[in-house]
């Protein structure tokens, strides 16, 4: 008699992936896209990215719109900015001065992104974490009361401004990314120890390999944060110059089209900063993100 | 002895575990002795069913099988040399199927092969062969995030083997599958167990039938009661029954046979009170 259990095989939509077709493929809503634009309004609805540059488009003109309508008359308006930044550019050296910042930039956060890895991933031995808890409260400090510390450890000038940004990334860094570490669920330690994986290897494996996705993540977050910042270091150590020494200035003279220009070439710069550590984060990790609804 | 079959060494040996969490004695004097199987003609591993309601110390006795933790007092060894049990001495299986998101399929059981101690073309032939054994030939290059329930369970387990472990612990691996599912999950042990002289499969769950459809044999997990019927804290093996001996196990249509059907019924009349 024939075993009442073993059936035929089920269908096809039962168990995912059964057939050998990708799992996601089955009930994954995230992979249905809706072109109806009435779903823009609804939760949870995935569009089709014809439908979302739509919408992107029409946010951007009815912005550029309330800019242009804008009942602040003293506010300068799109073509103003477009003739000062053309200005800043090609008399006022705006291209050199984006160029220092970004150096600036870019040296602080590899030096922050150093530090910053190394502390939280030393959270992983116990003796380290009093220190790292100490390096996280550094946030509700502020980098000015640090500029005459800094000037005597460091030195004036490029030193100086290299540190204090390298101070003020880190204290978030360090304890965004400490939290990530702090949230590695048990099992996936326990998992790597089965498999005869010695201490060090679990931490290689689990902590460093197994987070690298959410560590450029946080990169990415601190990344956006230690640009904004980086105007404010400039403003506080003018030496050298920079975006931020160049706002400052032009705000002083209350010249609002070159403040407005010159912050649009900051946001141009923080949103290519962004893109690109985003693209490294999917070159380096393309499993990150497969299991979400919005890809 | 039904079908031949013989034991010989003991394979896994649990004396006096005493362990407690928060003061609370969780285990209470484990005695448990799982001895090698032998049946003439066939390659056959085995399969033990530990059973056991919920919140009753199976999660408890599991670690320690596995070597996460330690007991209190007590000893578990494993082999037939008698070894003092320990992290990856025994391959688990957590009930979330758990693989490095990080590695794609074919980079999971490579870096359990290297704790195995395989390289170079041995750690690539093995790993191939074993993909190839679990049905899973074209989804090396994807990731865990791409696979199905089955899928990575099928993966989880391919992995402990790469390192090589002779005991193999599955934590509640019926858990939240449907009965076709289950029977799937349920043949695939058997024919995993069946193609391996050396594997013993531990099922650590509280789903009877499923248990008692995969194994040859099954232990029940729980409490002692006082004269007043109340639960002594401190669970022990109360009861074992050997499916072989009883000729319910290794056939066609088990699960419809008056004696199958009546075990069942026994085992979950005791449930309630262990």
């Amino acid at each position: 008699m024939a075993d009442t259990l073993k059936t035929d095989p089920p269908p096809k939509a039962l168990v995912a992936g059964a057939d050998g077709s990708a799992a996601l493929s089955v009930g994954d809503r995230g992979a249905r896209k809706h072109g109806n634009i009435w779903d823009a309004f609804l939760p949870n609805r995935i569009l089709s990215p014809a439908t979302m540059q739509v919408i992107v488009w029409t946010e951007v003109a009815l912005a550029l719109l309330l800019w242009i309508r804008s009942p602040f008359k003293v506010l300068p308006r799109p073509i103003e900015v477009l003739h000062a930044l053309q200005g800043l550019w090609l008399t006022q050296g705006l291209g050199p001065e984006l160029m220092t910042s970004v150096r600036l930039n870019l040296e602080a956060l590899a030096w922050s992104s150093v530090i910053s890895l190394g502390l939280a991933y030393l959270t992983v031995v116990p003796v380290f974490r009093p220190l790292v808890a100490a390096v996280s409260k550094g946030r509700f400090l502020s980098i000015v009361g640090f500029t005459f510390v800094f000037t005597l450890i460091f030195g004036g000038g490029h030193p100086l401004k290299t540190s204090l940004l390298v101070f003020a990334i880190t204290v978030f860094y360090v304890t965004s990314m400490a939290a990530v570490i702090a949230a590695i669920p048990k099992g996936e330690f326990d998992h790597a120890r089965t498999l005869r994986m010695s201490e060090w290897r679990t931490v290689w494996e689990v902590v460093i390999l197994g987070t690298a996705d959410r560590a450029f993540e946080v990169l990415r977050q601190n990344a956006a944060m230690g640009w904004m910042m980086l105007t404010m270091v400039e403003g506080i150590v003018r030496s050298e110059g920079g975006v931020g020494s160049m706002l400052l200035g032009e705000s002083k003279h209350f010249l609002l089209p070159e403040v407005f220009a010159i912050q649009v070439v900051i946001l141009v710069v923080g949103l290519l900063q962004d893109f690109l550590i985003g693209l490294a984060r999917r070159l380096a990790c393309p499993y990150a993100d497969l299991a979400l609804e919005r890809k | 002895m039904i079908n031949g079959v013989t034991y010989s060494d003991t394979l896994l040996k649990l004396s006096g575990v005493n362990k407690s969490l928060g003061g609370e004695p969780i285990l209470r004097n484990v005695d448990w002795e799982i001895k090698d199987l032998h049946r003439p003609g066939f390659t056959q591993g085995q399969v033990v069913g530990l059973l056991g309601p919920s919140g009753v110390g199976k999660t408890t006795l599991f670690r320690l099988l596995a070597g996460l933790d330690q007991p209190d007092s007590g000893t578990i060894l494993v082999e037939k040399e008698g070894i003092p049990v320990q992290r990856g001495t025994v391959g688990v299986v957590a009930q979330d199927y758990p693989l490095f998101a990080h590695r794609t399929v074919l980079g999971n059981l490579q870096v359990a092969g290297r704790q195995g101690g395989l390289g170079g073309t041995e750690l690539r032939d093995r790993a191939q062969s074993l993909l190839t054994r679990f049905g899973m030939t074209d989804h090396g290059a994807k990731y865990p995030a791409q696979l199905s329930g089955g899928q990575r369970q099928r993966v989880a387990i391919a992995q402990q083997f790469m390192c090589g472990e002779h005991f193999l612990l599955m934590d509640e691996p019926f858990s939240g599958l449907d009965m076709l599912a289950s029977q799937r999950v349920s043949s695939f042990i058997q024919e995993m167990a069946q193609s391996d002289e050396l594997k013993t499969f531990i099922l650590v769950t509280h789903d009877i039938a499923a248990a008692l459809q995969v194994a040859d044999s099954v232990v029940l997990l729980g409490r002692d009661r006082d004269a007043a019927g109340n639960a002594i804290p401190g669970a022990r093996i109360q009861a074992s029954y050997n499916l072989v001996e009883r000729d319910l196990c290794w056939r066609d249509g088990i699960t419809t046979t008056p004696e199958f059907l009546k075990l069942l019924q026994e085992i979950r009349e005791i449930f309630p009170r262990l």
